[in-house]
């Protein structure tokens, strides 16, 4: 199913359909509206969800939000490598697992705390993406993905037998993020707004990423990599590139859930999980900046509005998965973009004709 | 001493022998033609030339360096930026964008000079391809696609074009265009590297013609001479000629 997907051919992304307009060209005012109206909609966005808690949601819906948010945050990252470079992974959920298992046994070996190892998470998560991304080198497609899932597996292998120092299959507890100026990150809805900043960040680095020069050479990557080639670009460097960011990305969200969970053990980075982000990005859409966003709210809500048991949501997800690889090949984004701009073409077009 | 300078360069695919010892020296400055019947090795030629395939055996000159075993972006950058036999383009993006992503790659290996085309539009309309940036570069006519694939390659800003059949499967008018275009090249200080089996397209670009056949080169020398030459004749069998 995945293969299917690499070769679809999808609309223009919503942050990668327009580079730099030149000085003076008439399509300047266009893209300056276009980027205006993206960041109006990305302000009223956060101002919603950052308003939430004082609606008085419930503690189920806040924790669902905090699990959506670092997910969100991982899909990010997997949203890079898969909608822009075009590469898939079905085993990103060991990139999560090396960020928070970085985390948690800093924690307990050394009695390194969140702030300190925050970074850490990060930049080893980026370098285990590296090293995953090595094979993708040598070989590319259905076969690549297939690697993934391997190295998934392996990471579990590892995890389980690692004894005293991950926790064996028991897995390993941490404590609380230390306040910082004052805020108490043992209340929910301020760990809540700490993933929220973390997701922000994230949103506003992958933005620039996709709209960066960086961004078009990712995509020219995934469109022809043999042109790219010919043309000067280093393809390898590249691929290693989105690797490392994508694992960093992943490493943020590894720590974000080990600090809520406080306890992690090696089955949550395992082969479902990893699916389940392959999933959400296909679902809500790799390529347009809300689409990996889309996909953690659709597969961590769905559940939760529908009632629905663990047995029925997993094949709602297979429905839905369907239904979106059939009907919106570019995901859920990419079919609330295209009603967007109907409605706006509707409505310019009354505009207009009221005008005239 | 030419800009290219290429001896004893072979290439086996298997029991295959694709390029059997060729030695041929390309200039910079002007328009050279490759001909050849299909499977000759042409397009292997190129191929090898730019860090595709590396080669079997002999060596591979550029400006005094041996670039034979390079990776393809390394060769690229130097200067050596070909085009495909099949018009190749990146699909899902715009036209615009396709341009963009190989100017500023081009935009880094300047070599000191000013840069030739500021703007994508600015290329888009030296290629006839003026107001067509929006298009999805993915669902363009052939003949566009063929533009596009040569835009492409000089932005990425070359110091010797090798062009592989980009007249092949255009119409009359569009090879006339297109021959107007590559005739601009050398002036502006690109050297063009032409095969194409479209005979009159390629007697009004080159002064220069080189033969192959199986691999080997059979002639090598002014376009008349090369024409009449009885061996190409003979590989001809007159027909195509
Ligand atoms: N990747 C490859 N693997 C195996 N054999 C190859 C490969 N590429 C080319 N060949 C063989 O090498 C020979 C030369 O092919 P090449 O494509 O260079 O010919 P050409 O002169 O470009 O022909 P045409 O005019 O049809 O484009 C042919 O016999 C071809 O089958
Ligand atoms: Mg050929």
């Amino acid at each position: 199913m995945t293969m299917e997907f690499l070769n679809l051919k999808v609309p223009m992304a919503l942050g990668g359909a327009h580079g730099k307009a030149p000085a003076g060209s008439t399509e300047g005012a266009g893209n300056r509206g276009r980027r205006i109206e993206q960041i109006a909609l990305a302000v009223a966005l956060i101002a919603i969800v950052a308003a939430l808690p004082s609606l008085n949601i419930g503690y189920r819906f806040l924790s669902i939000a905090i699990t959506t948010g670092y997910t969100a945050i991982a899909l990010y990252g997997l949203g890079l490598q898969f909608g822009q470079a075009g590469i898939m992974s079905v085993g990103h959920a060991a990139m999560l697992g090396v960020g928070a298992y970085t985390a948690a046994m800093l924690s307990n070996h050394l009695g390194v705390g969140f702030w300190a190892a925050l970074p850490a998470s990060i930049v080893f998560a980026a370098i285990a993406g590296g090293l995953v991304g090595l094979p993708s080198l040598r070989v590319s497609g259905q076969h690549y993905i297939i690697i993934t899932f391997c190295c998934c597996a392996l990471l579990v292998i590892c995890l389980t037998n690692g004894g005293k120092l991950t926790g064996a299959a028991t897995g390993l507890d941490v404590g609380s993020i230390p306040r910082v100026f004052g805020i108490n990150f043992d209340k929910l809805f301020n760990y809540y707004y700490l993933v929220l900043a973390a997701l922000v960040i994230t949103l506003g680095l992958v933005y620039a990423i996709v709209n960066s020069s960086y961004g078009r050479t990712l995509r020219s990557i995934r469109e022809n990599e043999q042109l790219a080639r010919a043309i000067g670009i280093n393809v390898d460097l590249h691929k290693i590139g989105v690797f490392m960011a994508s694992g960093a990305f992943a490493g943020l969200a590894g720590i974000l859930q080990v600090y809520y969970l406080r306890h992690i053990s090696p089955t949550l980075y395992g082969a479902f999980p990893s699916l389940y982000l392959a999933l959400m990005v296909m679902l809500g859409g790799g390529r347009l900046i809300y689409g990996p966003l889309i996909g953690a709210i659709i597969v961590n809500f769905l559940p939760e509005v529908m009632d629905l048991n663990p047995v029925d949501s997993r094949i709602a997800y297979g429905v839905a998965l369907l239904v979106v690889i059939l009907l919106l090949p570019g995901g859920v984004s990419s079919g609330l973009l295209a009603i967007y701009r109907w409605i706006c073409g509707r409505l310019f077009g009354r505009v207009s004709k009221a005008g005239s | 001493m030419a800009a290219l300078e290429i001896n004893g360069l072979s290439k086996a695919f298997g029991g295959v022998i694709a390029l059997g010892g060729v030695d041929l020296s390309i200039p910079d400055d002007r328009i050279t033609g490759i001909v050849g019947p299909n499977g000759s090795g042409k397009t292997t030629l190129f191929n090898v030339i730019t860090g595709v395939y590396p080669p079997t055996g002999g060596s591979i000159t550029w400006h005094g360096e041996d670039i034979s075993g390079r990776a393809p972006h390394q060769i690229a950058r130097k200067g050596l930026v070909r085009t495909f036999q099949q018009a190749m383009s990146f699909p899902g993006l715009s036209v615009k964008e396709n341009i963009q992503i190989a100017l500023e790659r081009g935009s880094r290996q300047l070599r000191g000079q000013a840069p030739r085309w500021h703007t994508p539009e600015d290329l888009l309309d030296f290629v006839g391809l003026g107001g067509r940036g929006g298009d999805d570069a993915g669902s363009m006519p052939f003949g566009n696609l063929r533009r596009l694939g040569v835009a492409v390659a000089l932005a990425a800003n070359p110091v010797l074009l090798l062009l592989d059949e980009p007249a092949a499967g255009l119409s009359d008018g569009e090879a006339n265009m297109l021959a107007d275009l590559i005739m601009k090249l050398p002036e502006m200080g690109i050297g063009v590297c032409l095969i194409d089996h479209h005979m009159t397209f390629m007697t009004a670009l080159c002064q220069r013609l080189i033969v192959l056949d199986f691999g080997t080169k059979i002639a090598d020398g002014t376009t008349q001479s090369v024409l009449t030459d009885p061996k190409v004749m003979e590989v001809y069998l007159g027909g195509e000629l």
